[in-house]
């Protein structure tokens, strides 16, 4: 049975075939769509306010899954080729203390890096990044302007991944 | 070096409300080198989650009024301090009419407080309040948690004094929990205002307000999980486990202590209340990560899942 978005989808196919196209899904650019398609009819997703951006949304996020994925397994086939893990290891299982205690100090030098950008940023990336509020809200929370919220948070956004960027290295 | 062009392709996709799609796939399609550069940076995004320390934000106060915004070492200075001030003189004038009574609830115990006009007080266990026979649409919470539904009536709105604090409705079901450390409130339908004569912080259906030692903080909650204690059942996201133990010790009317390690840690899912503690500690204490001891008369919560040593 054919539900309202999958028809939204049929209708739509070209235009997301396009994207993933362009998005570097190459030749399993079909595959991609076939995988949607499924995912669509098996289960009753309800009503979807705006269908189209939502179908565009999964779309992105199976090309995301895609590359993480395969990062993961080259990283997998690294450690494998340098003996780093003969058993592998859950990373859901309980962290060492010691472990807490770097993850810690990062967390604290994370809470540095938000707080010396200053509260109005601070609380635009909080609310945008861990909350999952749009910037339109945001902006009319805090009674600014959409741009000043943009700004805020590509500020915000490059300090955090060049922490980030900086903790991998070290 | 992080690209500029990508980043805020990053940041726009994140957007709940982004509908651009049409010019993010023209973007990409203009250099195959977007894309992969999109990926890395939404990789590096969700890498982040591992460093973003996740406490709920403090909410600069009253968007119109710069000297309070954000600054949470000045929060009662400003116009809390005024209403602080009123309250005071108005609960001294309340204490002592005659009119004001106190309804206290026994640990474990729920009471049902019907105000006349249609609106409806649900205490929790270990819950003092003060009621007005004179004035239907008064309340104070003295200590504890209490669920409000809430007739509307514009002219006369309900008021809920809580500490130093005002909540008061805009038509409304709603829960607070006064503990000497904290005041947290969710709503689940309607409306709240918070300190309507200082800060006025408005709070819609599924927002929650929280007062402590960090400060003012507003954050989302989902209403469907406002007042769950009375379907038997505690809701949390990223609660620290001492709110937990608070809200079970409330409806179980027992007494949790936690060791150092344990009382650090957070809790985010739904916890059943069974009025046996033993099984209650036996079904809760795994989610949260812990495992629980009797001793005495209340119970210790420490690290670790279960393997008594």
């Amino acid at each position: 049975m054919a539900t309202g978005l999958s028809a939204i989808f049929m209708a739509n196919r070209p235009a997301l075939l396009r994207f993933v196209r362009a998005r570097g899904a190459g030749d399993d650019a079909e595959d991609l769509m076939q995988d949607m398609w499924m995912k669509l009819e098996a289960k009753d997703l309800g009503p979807v306010s705006d269908p189209l951006p939502y179908l565009y949304r999964m779309a992105n996020n199976l090309m995301l899954d895609r590359y993480r994925s395969s990062s993961r397994r080259e990283r997998r086939e690294q450690d494998w080729a340098e003996g780093a893990g003969g058993v592998m290891s859950d990373p859901s299982e309980d962290i060492a203390i010691d472990e807490r205690m770097i993850l810690n100090q990062k967390l604290d030098q994370a809470r540095a890096v938000l707080r010396d950008l200053g509260p109005r940023v601070e609380l635009v990336f909080r609310r945008f990044r861990i909350e999952g509020v749009g910037q339109r809200v945001i902006a009319e929370e805090l009674g600014v302007s959409l741009t000043t919220v943009e700004k805020d948070l590509q500020k915000a956004y490059r300090a955090m991944l060049s922490l980030k960027q900086k903790m991998d290295t070290e | 070096m992080i690209d500029e062009e990508a980043l805020g392709w990053v940041i726009r996709t994140r957007d709940p409300e982004f509908t651009d799609w049409d010019g993010f796939t023209l973007w990409l399609e203009a250099d195959p080198a977007h894309g992969a550069t999109y990926d890395a940076l939404m990789a590096a995004d969700s890498d982040l989650d591992s460093i973003v320390p996740v406490e709920p934000v403090a909410m600069p106060v009253a968007a119109n009024d710069p000297g309070v915004r954000a600054r949470r070492p000045l929060r009662w200075i400003a116009g809390g301090a005024v209403a602080a001030a009123l309250v005071a003189t108005v609960s001294i004038a309340m204490f002592n009419r005659s009119d004001i009574y106190s309804v206290t609830t026994r640990p474990g115990e729920i009471r049902i407080i019907a105000l006349d006009d249609g609106t409806k007080v649900e205490m929790n266990g270990g819950t003092t309040m003060r009621f007005d026979r004179k004035d239907a649409r008064f309340a104070a919470l003295d200590a504890g948690e209490a669920a409000f539904t809430v007739r509307h009536d514009v002219a006369n709105p309900f008021r809920v004094t809580v500490g130093d604090a005002i909540f008061e409705d805009a038509g409304t079901v709603f829960n607070i929990v006064h503990t000497a450390a904290a005041t947290r409130i969710g709503v689940s339908e309607g409306k709240v205002i918070y300190n309507p004569q200082a800060e006025a912080i408005a709070l819609p259906a599924g927002r929650a307000l929280s007062d402590d030692a960090q400060g003012l903080r507003v954050m989302d909650v989902a209403p469907a999980t406002v007042a769950s204690w009375r379907q038997g059942q505690l809701v949390y996201a990223n609660a620290p486990v001492t709110q937990v133990a608070e809200d079970a010790a409330r409806s179980l009317g027992l007494s949790v202590r936690f060791t150092p390690q344990a009382q650090a840690m957070r809790f985010t899912g739904t916890i059943r209340l069974d009025r046996d503690p033993a099984r209650f500690f036996a079904e809760a204490a795994p989610l949260m990560g812990l495992s629980a001891v009797r001793q005495g008369d209340g119970w210790l919560l420490k690290e670790g899942n279960g393997s008594p040593n």
